[in-house]
């Protein structure tokens, strides 16, 4: 059985398409990335599958309960944390989960057991009495997790669980998003626009895009796909860029080149020979080159490939992150 | 039995949050009790020649005890706003808690917190002699309705705050008590009333929960008036909670 299971899942606002017919199978323990820049409907998504948003269209089963019809047996089943950490600035850290843990029906001696070990698995065990308004932004994001975490739940859902943090903080996070899969068998649904944390957390992966997901597999399946490596191409002049992948195009062996974000992206087998072929084609245009690069695909290359733009991350104002 | 649950354990976070933010709790009081010594000391002295009203300091604590009910309301609804705007509302919901519930556990903080400030007000208008004429069972009567006068106001806020999500709209839903007061018998009895305004006084229900508190306070037990106060307070609240249900519906559809 399928933890997460979709099928032509679709909202609408209006004349806005957020999700536009969406199909997934997640297996069960498995770290499941859904990578998309800003509006491109990941939190619509996150929003119909935990039992928050009604579909216009389409049917979901997360743990084999339909979001639905069983809404309340998904929200048992489920843990969340939203882009947004929900929490209540006045309660310390240690009433909140408490709150929590009896609004899941944890009793007594069971819930003050669950909500130490919670508070100590997020480090958060010498800030526990004082109100959460003190905390840094990292420290919220790690008691919102231990939040979603405070019944045991089977899945859990992360929407952007490390955006606007500093490099520590998200570590941090990856570090206990590894453990719930590897340690506790947790399925972990987990939105991103941070290729890095897709690529390093992701086990299976989705691109969403426009609110259609354009590209699916896991993140080395995806950059496999591409099969070339990638020669990025800086002219001097502006102007020629155009030209510039006119010629690169014509070079034997290249696959396809795309223009994106003021350069010409070569997709070409065995790239470290195909790079002096492309420099001396655009010499013979006189086209004087800028900046000539070589790497392997990346899921960055991916997006590219299948979207035509590259991935535009969107960083929270100042002061909604911060620090462990 | 978990919808019980529910609402009582948010009833308590609710108090937790007023009583760790006392500013506020104190203009909540301070405001009614400013009026309500402007009122009684301005016109208090000519009221009995001109309205034949002999104890017009008991004649005005109702009108102080709706007043801060309205206030304490006002702030629930930008309550609820706080909590939509940080997610915290989310994270209610995606608890297996009945959805109801967990807006009820707020709205019954609210009538709590109706209920203390009332038996502040009572205590305020005993030191200013206004008496008692029903005694404790009185009392306790008036503190039970303004609980269920506080739930049923802060219903409507907490509609307007579910439905909106606006912090404007719910400061605003907070002032629509204001003008049924100035519409009710607050300041003097339906008797003197221009004829226009006595067919206003006489539809607006927040006339009848006036007489009923004021029946316990300087009159002694009249079964219509309270009749009529119960009956004005439980139609406030149905109509707060239908209203509340729907907006309820609206925001997680």
């Amino acid at each position: 059985m399928s933890a997460i299971w979709a099928e032509g899942l679709t909202k609408h606002f209006d004349e806005v398409r957020a999700v536009d017919g969406i199909d997934l199978d997640i297996a069960p323990g498995a770290i499941f990335g859904f990578l998309g820049q800003n509006g491109s409907g990941k939190t619509t998504t996150i929003r119909m599958l935990t039992t928050l948003l009604r579909p216009t269209a389409g049917a979901a089963r997360v743990d084999g309960l339909d979001i639905l019809a069983e809404a309340r047996a998904v929200r048992r089943r489920i843990g969340v944390a939203l882009q947004e950490a929900g929490l209540d600035d006045i309660q310390t850290g240690r009433e909140l989960l408490t709150l929590q843990a009896r609004l899941f029906g944890l009793g007594g001696g069971v819930r003050r057991e669950r909500v130490d070990e919670l508070l100590a698995v997020v480090d958060l065990e010498d800030a526990a009495d004082r109100a959460i308004g003190t905390y840094s932004g990292g420290m919220k994001r790690r008691l919102d997790l231990a939040a979603a975490l405070v019944h045991r739940p089977t899945i859990i859902f992360l929407d952007e669980p490390t955006t606007g943090l500093d490099p520590v903080s998200r570590e941090a996070i990856w570090r206990y998003v590894n453990r719930l899969s590897a340690e506790e068998g947790i399925t972990v649904f987990l939105t991103t626009q941070y290729l890095e944390e897709a690529d390093r957390l992701a086990h299976d992966l989705a691109i969403i895009d426009a609110g259609r997901i354009i590209a699916r597999g896991s993140p080395a399946e995806m950059k496999a796909s591409i099969g070339t490596d990638v020669v990025t191409v800086r002219v001097a002049a502006a102007a020629a860029l155009d030209r510039a992948a006119e010629v690169c195009g014509a070079v034997p062996g290249v696959e396809r080149v795309q223009v994106a974000d003021g350069a010409a992206v070569v997709y070409v087998p065995d790239g470290a020979r195909a790079v002096a072929r492309i420099v001396l084609a655009l010499d013979d245009a006189g086209i004087e080159v800028g900046d000539i690069s070589i790497s392997h695909p990346s899921l960055d290359d991916v997006f590219l490939q299948a979207t035509g733009y590259h991935l535009q991350v969107e960083e929270p104002p100042a002061g909604e992150g911060g620090a462990a | 039995m978990q919808a019980l649950a529910t609402i009582y354990f948010l009833t308590l976070r609710s108090l937790r949050e007023a009583v760790r933010n006392p500013a506020q709790e104190v203009g909540n009081i301070f405001v009614p009790l400013f009026f309500f010594a402007v009122t009684v000391g301005s016109i208090g002295s000519i009221a009995a020649d001109a309205f034949g009203i002999d104890n017009f300091t008991g004649f005005q604590v109702p009108v102080a005890i709706l007043s801060a009910a309205s206030s304490i309301s006002s702030s629930a609804g930008l309550g609820t706003i706080t909590d939509i705007q940080r997610g915290y509302f989310d994270k209610l919901l995606l608890t297996p808690a009945p959805r109801s519930a967990i807006v009820l556990g707020r709205i019954a903080a609210d009538g709590v917190r109706a209920l203390v400030i009332t038996g502040v007000i009572v205590v305020v208008g005993l030191i200013f002699r206004t008496g008692f004429d029903t005694g404790v069972p009185g009392a306790l009567l008036l503190l039970a309705g303004s609980f269920f006068f506080g739930m049923a106001y802060s219903g409507f806020n907490a509609a307007v705050a579910l439905r909106t999500g606006s912090p404007q709209a719910a400061a605003a839903g907070g002032l629509l008590l204001f003008p049924l007061i100035f519409l009710s018998t607050a300041f003097a009895p339906k008797e003197v009333f221009a004829d226009w305004l006595q067919v206003l006084a006489t539809i607006n229900p927040i006339t009848y929960i006036l007489e009923a508190q004021r029946s316990l306070i300087i009159e002694g037990w009249n079964g219509l008036d309270l009749l009529r106060g119960a009956a004005a307070v439980l139609g406030f609240g149905i109509a707060s909670f239908v209203l509340t249900y729907l907006a309820l519906r609206w925001r997680t559809s």
